[in-house]
């Protein structure tokens, strides 16, 4: 098995370097056979890269330790379901992931286009056998999921890392692949409509969806690292702006920043060579997020390896970066990429969208350079640093708040020229709700400009949609009402969104968006933690909540033994819970681990952790109150529907579609 | 060029202006330097209002309050020793001999260090089962770090 996957992975490479050479120069000579030639092969390279997948998978099921991937991350106690998952957990077997993900979705863009957009396909089929090309390569000379120990062979494996053995941390790096590798394609297309000269918005168009999809998943993916650190790591936090964690926000920040300003090409037919150097840095940025993770070049919790594939990732990110900027260099000389208008006011949609995308630039740039900062300090300075949590939240929270308002202006500003008619329209209710959220939080107990300041956004924000839903659907009743067709609020509320489902959709992840701020903005400013000593039968007080310490107890499980410590929560007096803290003792761990209980509710956590205990009995405890982190996890789900939203394919537009298909069969 | 297009360049200009500010002075107000206690030692001029410094647990010097939480003890590093006090939870693998590293504060005489976070490795860590020693390498730190979590505030 583990020489069959060896040959499998060792024959595609082979096979997406000639469909690397033969995309290149089918697209040269504009020849359809090698064209067709070249698509073969990126199928082939899935079949070959899913059957090496396989072999690695059934090596891990097996426990097969002479494979020295099986050998170090996982072991004979561990469960089955986290042998499969090992898959990920591990430095090749991740790299080996992504490249199986890139290959089914060059697949299915392979089937996608064969009768359409054939002028680019060579060229995409070139980019993404070269970033195919390029795994692989990684995965033959420097990381080998398939090597193997002989003699080394150990009885039983080290096992999966104890942090990894969580739902959560199952599902998460999956997510955040599916979006790293998302993005590859609508790079493809805008590298390949570069190469080919083919420089109308279809390399846009054709990956709209594509994208939506990268950013799905890139979205959910940091949402559920975010959870899984929460329940996990047990500092009593969600977010640390640990370098992993912003390897997949700096991206996410990039493809942001690019769906945004596409619309203004689109509608507008402007920022056309800026589109491209946005999916370019998205791209790059995923490459570098990967990077990040897997060289162990910056110390981190969640990194896994500390090896020599750095090297080739930065001569990658380097090569690809180079070619792209070359040929959009090339293009802008034919000034075919110019824009079709100028901007002319101040106070306009196109100019809201240009500082959109302005602020989430700055808020990568500023993420990027604290990233790098300790790699480029050691490297010219010999002096260790580590830029620290203040730094990120000090730059990232004057640009959030800039954000969070043009949230609010970019969607219903007007083109061109905003008049003052206009502003009164579309802001003058929303900007009354933005004030008269002060009192309101204020009352509340909410104290300190910045909070205040980020609540009135958000009411301000939500408001803007909410007055723009209800002065939709008044228009649409009062128009049915002239034809004589009365229509109920809601249906005109459903029929409003369903027919522009980019806008309203749009405006239901902005939505989402307001409650994740939110619960951001709550749980940083108005958590409360304290440290408890407590002796079975004692009991502590914070703020509203009262709780016992009743007893402490063991249990033992497949691969771990449990300690864990009973204590009733109650509030106000009356019962809640029994909270249940534990530490883990994993067999094949080093040391133990956390598990925090949580008792999560609409306004705010009950999130206990069992540091330790000593020998008289008494036990210490970490209490933190985090008010509306459930906001967080709730907006993401927001976010994820409105996504989904604006991807059902529109109905009107599908039947068009199927008509045109007809049409042509007939006229052939 | 129109006016609305003048206003547009000074206003951008002026956003980046501001991101550039907060990213320079951001970084030199909240960066910590990382030095080896015998570094620091080493260097008058260091700014020791917090910085982060690695030594080891001088065998036997441990003296625990638990009612308090606070811990006394002394670090060593190449010969170079210094008393340190830590108020805050206790990582488990904080014992005799341990690799420690300490953010705080070194007081104006050099002679003490009050530190707010402490994170330790045991000695033992250092050694790996067998050659795969990537994934091992790793635990380490992992380990160090998820700790540093749990403590750090």
């Amino acid at each position: 098995m583990n020489d069959f996957g060896f040959y499998c992975l060792t024959a595609a490479l082979l096979v997406s370097l000639y469909a690397f050479l033969v995309s290149i120069l089918a697209g040269k000579k504009v020849n359809p056979i090698l064209a067709q030639s070249g698509e073969n092969a990126i199928i082939s390279s899935f079949v070959l890269v899913a059957l090496a997948s396989a072999s690695l998978i059934s090596l891990l099921i097996q426990s097969d330790f002479n494979n020295e991937y099986v050998a170090s991350y996982t072991s004979l106690d561990l469960p089955r379901a986290y042998k499969i998952t090992a898959f990920w957990g591990g430095q090749t077997g991740s790299l080996l992931f992504w490249t199986l993900i890139l290959t089914v979705f060059s697949t299915i863009v392979v089937f996608q286009n064969q009768t359409k957009n054939r002028e680019l396909m060579a060229y995409v089929c070139a980019v993404l056998a070269s970033v195919e090309l390029f795994f692989l390569s990684v995965l033959t000379f420097v990381a080998p999921p398939f090597a193997t120990l002989g003699a080394q062979r150990p009885a039983d494996g080290s096992g999966l890392n104890p942090l990894l053995q969580n739902y959560w941390m199952v599902i998460h790096p999956p997510h955040l692949y599916l979006g790293f590798v998302g993005f590859t394609v609508p790079f493809a297309f805008g590298l390949a409509a570069l190469i080919s000269n083919n420089l109308n918005p279809v390399w846009i168009k054709t990956t709209r969806r594509w994208t939506l999809v990268a950013w799905l998943f890139l979205t959910a993916g940091i949402f559920m690292g975010a959870h899984w650190a929460y329940l996990e790591l047990g500092w009593g936090g969600y977010w640390a702006w640990d370098p992993v964690e912003n390897a997949s926000f700096m991206p996410w920040l990039f493809g942001t920043a690019f769906l945004h300003s596409v619309m203004i090409q689109e509608k507008k037919g402007m920022l056309k060579v800026w589109n491209l150097v946005l999916i370019v840095m998205t791209f790059e940025m995923c490459m570098f997020g990967t990077f990040l993770t897997r060289s162990g070049v910056v110390s981190s919790v969640h990194s896994f390896a500390q090896s020599n594939i750095g090297s080739f990732f930065v001569t990658f990110i380097g090569l690809s970066l180079a070619i792209s900027l070359y040929f959009l260099f090339r293009r802008l000389q034919t000034r075919q990429l110019d824009p079709e208008q100028r901007l002319t006011a101040f106070f306009s949609r196109e100019s809201s969208f240009l500082f959109n995308n302005l602020l989430f630039l700055g808020i990568a740039f500023a993420i990027f350079w604290g990233t790098v900062f300790p790699i480029v300090s050691e490297a010219v300075r010999g002096v260790k640093v580590s830029v620290s949590l203040p730094f990120f939240n000090n730059v990232t929270l004057p640009l959030a708040f800039a954000l969070l308002v043009l949230t609010g202006v970019c969607p219903l500003i007007a083109w061109r020229k905003a008049s003052v008619k206009n502003f009164k329209r579309n802001f003058l209710y929303p900007l009354i709700a933005g004030i008269l959220a002060i009192p309101v939080v204020m009352a509340w107990g909410v104290r300190g400009l910045v909070p205040v300041a980020f609540f009135c956004a958000c009411a301000f924000v939500f408001a803007t949609v909410v007055w723009e839903f209800w002065k939709g659907a008044r228009a649409r009743q009062a128009a049915k009402l002239e034809n004589e067709q009365p229509e109920p609020f809601y249906h005109a509320v459903y029929m409003l969104a369903t027919t522009n489902k980019r806008r309203y959709g749009g405006f239901i992840i902005h939505v989402g968006v307001v409650i994740v701020f939110v619960g951001i903005i709550a749980s940083s400013f108005f958590r409360t933690e304290q440290d408890f000593v407590l002796k079975p039968g004692e009991t502590g007080k914070l703020k509203s909540y009262t709780f016992t310490y009743k007893s402490f107890g063991q249990r033992r499980q497949e691969n771990k033994d449990i300690a864990l410590a009973r204590v009733d929560l109650f509030k106000n007096g009356k019962k809640l819970a029994t909270m249940r803290p534990e530490k883990h003792f994993h067999f094949k761990g080093e040391q133990p681990q956390t598990e925090v209980d949580i008792l999560s509710q609409f306004d705010e956590d009950f999130y206990i952790v069992l540091v330790g205990w000593d020998d008289a009995d008494a036990a210490t405890f970490k209490i933190y109150i985090n008010p509306m982190v459930s906001w967080i996890w709730f907006g993401g789900f927001v976010i994820a529907l409105g996504t989904l939203f604006v991807m059902v394919p529109n109905r009107q537009r599908r039947a068009l579609a199927r008509t045109m298909r007809q049409v042509e069969r007939h006229a052939a | 060029m129109g006016k609305g297009r003048f206003k547009l360049i000074v206003a951008a200009a002026i956003v980046v202006a501001g991101i550039s500010y907060l990213m320079i002075s951001g970084i030199s107000q909240t960066t910590v330097y990382y030095y080896k206690l015998s570094e620091l030692m080493a260097r008058p001029s260091a700014n020791t209002d917090s910085v982060r410094v690695s030594g080891k647990v001088v065998s036997g010097s441990i003296k625990k309050d638990s009612r308090t939480m606070t811990v006394d003890f002394v670090m060593a590093d190449n010969n170079v020793r210094i008393p340190v006090r830590y108020t805050g939870i206790i990582p488990d693998t904080f014992k005799d001999d341990s690799e420690v590293v300490l953010e705080g504060k070194l007081d104006a005489e050099r002679t003490s260090f009050e530190a707010h976070t402490l994170l330790a490795k045991c000695p033992s860590k250092y050694e790996s089962q067998f050659t795969s020693e990537t994934g091992r390498e790793h635990q380490k730190k992992y380990g160090i770090q998820s700790d540093f979590r749990s403590i750090s505030r």
